[in-house]
């Protein structure tokens, strides 16, 4: 298999003193050389957003999944064509719609940002409504970035239930590569994960984590993440959630 | 196996602030005890912004001091971290309209600035406090302060201060109306503000800031 794949949520500061829970969520799985990845983070004014983004994230996931098929055979360029994502993201907000009448929500109630990737060495690409980043690093070459959109201030950003949410869907091709790291994470951990010049990932951060995971199984790599995001130290940085999924192709 | 991945660097890489502006009246009547109790409690406001370490490198903080011969003082910018409060002293008259003026103009000029650097930011808010009633042309400036607060581009905090303020005419400078100090307690309206700017610097997405109640320093009666 050629990716190693590790991710992990730790609930921010404010959300501990405030008793909100963790409304960051992931998922990710490798279909044949394809690495599909998926973060969302649920909106702090949302009631249920927790569970928007846990469902909004494995539906994601699903529909990308059904649409490679075999994987190797399949054509990433159909599969990262705006029909498909937009076809993927309107089966999930079709879910949360189901799932909010089910339970009695209003459907805004389960609204989250959708931060996501389908990457192999023959190329793909990062997907994006709102903010939180992704950074592919490949082949030594400069990273690729997909930055957050927010509104005109910082907490104002652009959810999975909004209206407009096709035009807030952001595409950005991965190009084919042999050897590098994908990140994808919530606007938590993208403080203390990018650069200051939000260019790609900060050393300091990176060069260490990397290391430390090619080297331990998923189990125990999942978990240092998570200890890692869930440092006190992080706590000086944000008060939200963190959520990072770090994959390293060889 | 578990804990932290080892020699991990854990910074804070990310620029974004959160804008403070206090627009304050040293007109002659704030003499004495008034602007005694106002200096002591910026030293609290000083010392509360910087005691989080979140809102300490986020919040930038600018003092407009209005008064003298319709004189408007503004300080320059300063982080929180950084924040060095002057001693404001009390005289002559109370250009409100010119002060608040000023700040909005700041205020978009520093929005400005961090747009182009790059720099996100959170609604800024500014507070007016004033224990008089405006000597200059206040009212097309309270109009625009109005305006400003209702297209978003800041929060207005009008804060009225003792027996002779024209709360009416303050009012008119944010759409909540003016809210009255219970007496002199500037430093429990300057904590309360502190800690509203620690909730704006924290406040999380797709969510308007939750700010403390104000009863630790309003008097009860309603606008």
């Amino acid at each position: 298999m050629p990716w190693q794949t590790f991710a992990a949520s730790a609930i921010g500061k404010y959300h501990i003193d405030n008793n909100i829970p963790c409304q960051d969520d992931f998922a990710f799985r490798v279909v044949g050389d394809v690495l599909i990845g998926v973060v969302c983070d649920g909106a702090g004014s949302s009631a249920h957003s927790e569970i928007g983004a846990k469902e909004c994230s494995r539906s994601v996931l699903d529909s990308i999944e059904m649409n490679l098929g075999e994987g190797e055979s399949t054509r990433l360029e159909t599969v990262c064509g705006r029909d498909n994502l937009e076809g993927a993201v309107d089966v999930a907000r079709n879910r949360l719609q189901s799932m909010a009448d089910e339970k009695g929500f209003a459907f805004k109630d389960l609204s989250c940002t959708l931060v996501g990737c389908i990457a192999s060495s023959r190329g793909g690409c990062f997907f994006h409504i709102g903010d939180g980043f992704c950074i592919a690093e490949f082949d030594g070459q400069t990273p690729i970035v997909s930055l957050p959109e927010n509104g005109e201030y910082a907490n104002e950003t652009y959810f999975v239930t909004a209206t407009d949410w096709a035009a807030r869907l952001r595409i950005t091709p991965l190009p084919e590569a042999r050897y590098g790291r994908v990140a994808l994470m919530s606007d938590g951990a993208a403080p203390f994960v990018v650069s200051r010049e939000r260019t790609g990932f900060f050393g300091p951060f990176i060069d260490p984590v990397a290391s430390y995971l090619s080297g331990v199984t998923q189990e125990d790599g999942n978990k240092a993440l998570g200890d890692t995001l869930a440092d006190e130290r992080t706590y000086a940085i944000t008060g939200d959630d963190k959520t990072l999924l770090i994959a390293l192709l060889k | 196996m578990a804990g932290i991945i080892p020699d991990v660097s854990l910074i804070d890489n990310s620029d974004e602030r959160a804008p403070l502006v206090l627009v304050l009246d040293c007109s002659g009547s704030m003499e004495g005890p008034p602007i005694n109790s106002v200096n002591e409690a910026l030293r609290h406001l000083e010392e509360d912004l910087k005691a989080d370490p979140i809102t300490a490198k986020r919040c930038r903080v600018k003092v407009i001091a209005f008064g003298g011969d319709d004189e408007v003082e503004p300080t320059e910018w300063q982080d929180a971290m950084d924040f060095v409060v002057e001693e404001l002293e009390a005289s002559g008259r109370t250009p409100t309209g010119a002060a608040v003026r000023a700040a909005l103009e700041a205020i978009e000029a520093q929005k400005e600035e961090m747009r182009a650097a790059g720099v996100s930011y959170k609604r800024p808010i500014m507070m007016l406090m004033s224990d008089g009633e405006p000597t200059d042309d206040w009212k097309d400036a309270a109009a625009e302060c109005r305006a400003a607060e209702a297209e978003h581009k800041v929060t207005v905090f009008a804060i009225a201060v003792g027996e002779d303020a024209n709360k009416e005419k303050l009012g008119q400078f944010s759409s909540k109306g003016a809210m009255h100090l219970d007496g002199l307690k500037f430093k429990e309206l300057f904590i309360w503000l502190s800690r509203s700017v620690r909730a704006v610097s924290k406040a999380v997405k797709g969510e308007a800031a939750q700010l403390p109640p104000t009863d630790s320093w309003a008097t009860a009666e309603t606008n």
